[in-house]
């Protein structure tokens, strides 16, 4: 008998398409997808949470009573900060029931945020940068209008949603490090939202200053304050990146906006301020 | 979010390198194999289980094994095509380096031995977990067919085929 071996044919398991061309093929496609994803997740989850009605939200959370900050602590401090935002909610459209309560933290953190549940909480290293109360006013009323936009609730809806998709997908246990690439993709793609809501907040808060105060004088010196703390530019990151990567819209970019909405509707930019009460330092620096 | 820009950064330059040395070594090995493959070719491997019955033949078991590792692109790219399906071809051309080379390598311990032909060649492959990135082993083994007159020594005992096999 012959026994023979003949060469084996080339080409049998090696692909003719470029394995670039299909790089690029899969990693737009994939993009594509992600982002078609979480948009969606994120309109749709944001809507149906808008639907849970604020005074269910507000008693899940009382229920659950989650740590904000130590306002037991600080009662003085607590209680101008809640008194600011009911004068502050006077003028503004809040719908019947809706309400929120101030707390206040004595961390260092540069930083203000609403929550769900109507709930704020005020850290004392913003607080100590404050100079009047107008700018005070201008971040309480933006927190305020976070809470009057359900945003708190919709972020966690919507957020909840794309993670919970974004990690079907790359979870995966084939997709590696692809699968995380994709998932910054998918924050790149989530934060969009949450520009669009800041904006709409500093809006808000700006109609709320002028109901006020009677001007909105305080709202760009904010983020003048919030500028100089970032200290930016950061030179190494490209403006157009930073302004799309940021949860927050960029703060010049911030106080154009609020020299537009006050021009247009003709509030006056400057006017006597409101200074902060006499104890405010003391109450800061408290332990 | 900076960070999610340097992430993408670094993926970036690691695809590039992978892509650069990965497909280098991967031409280079096909133009190795192709040129081995040709200048073993006079050695015969068969499937079969059926041995020749012409003389006898001491039989040695032969084996040539190969590791062999994805890089960064191939292991990225599959993660992709994982989504969408399809052939995995960045791994299709990675296999296929490492079944010849692994026969390749089976020969040339046949050759070494004199063996007019290595019967009964089976593949075994096992998938070596390296963190995140694939690589593969494939071992090539059969029976080398070593004919008894051109002397393999006292020592190594020489089996005849049973003929009525």
């Amino acid at each position: 008998m012959e026994y023979q071996n003949n060469l084996p044919p080339e080409g049998i398991n090696t692909s003719s398409v470029h394995p670039l061309k299909q790089f690029f093929q899969m990693a737009v496609a994939a993009i594509v997808l992600v982002v078609i994803l979480v948009v969606l997740l994120q309109f749709s989850g944001a809507l149906l949470a808008k639907r849970i009605p604020f005074t269910f939200e507000r008693a899940v959370i009382e229920q659950m009573k989650p740590p904000f900050g130590d306002s037991e602590a600080h009662p003085e401090m607590t209680a101008y900060l809640n008194e600011l935002a009911q004068r502050l909610m006077l003028n503004m459209p809040m719908p019947e029931g809706m309400d929120v309560t101030v707390h206040y933290d004595s961390e260092k953190t540069f930083n203000a945020f609403a929550t769900v549940g109507g709930n704020l909480l005020f850290y004392k290293g913003l607080l100590n940068r404050m100079q009047d109360e107008n700018t005070l006013a201008m971040v309480m009323a933006h927190e305020i209008s976070h809470v009057l936009h359900r945003d708190p609730i919709a972020s966690m809806g919507g957020g909840v949603a794309s993670t919970v998709a974004l990690l079907g997908l790359t979870g995966n246990a084939g997709t590696g490090t692809a699968g995380n690439v994709l998932k910054s993709a998918g924050m790149l793609t989530n934060v969009q939202f949450t520009r669009s809501m800041e904006l709409a907040a500093d809006k808000q808060a700006l109609a709320a200053l002028y109901g006020t105060y009677g001007h909105v004088a305080g709202a760009t010196e904010l983020f003048e304050i919030f500028a100089s703390w970032r200290d930016e530019p950061s030179g190494l990151i490209p403006k157009w990146y930073e302004r799309f990567s940021s949860t927050h819209p960029l703060d010049q970019d911030r106080i154009d906006q609020t020299r537009l909405i006050a021009d247009s509707h003709q509030w006056p930019n400057s006017g006597e301020k409101t200074p902060l009460p006499a104890e405010f330092g003391r109450w800061l620096l408290k332990k | 979010m900076n960070n999610i820009l340097i992430q993408v950064v670094g993926v970036v330059i690691l695809l590039i390198l992978g892509f650069g040395f990965g497909r280098l070594a991967e031409k280079r090995h096909f133009k190795r194999i192709i040129k081995r493959e040709a200048a073993s070719q006079h050695l015969p491997v068969v499937a079969t289980r059926y041995p020749p019955v012409d003389q006898p033949y001491s039989q040695i078991l032969v084996t040539g094994n190969v590791v062999i590792a994805s890089d960064y692109f191939k292991g990225f790219l599959a993660g992709l095509i994982n989504i969408f399906g399809g052939r995995v071809t960045p791994f299709e051309s990675m296999l296929e380096r490492a079944r010849r080379e692994s026969v390749l390598r089976m020969k040339d311990e046949a050759m070494k031995l004199n063996a007019a032909y290595v019967f009964n060649i089976k593949f075994d492959t096992t998938r070596i977990a390296t963190g995140r990135l694939a690589a593969m082993e494939v071992l090539a083994y059969g029976t080398a067919l070593v004919p008894i007159q051109q002397g393999i020594k006292d020592t190594q005992q020489p089996v005849l085929v049973n003929a009525t096999v």
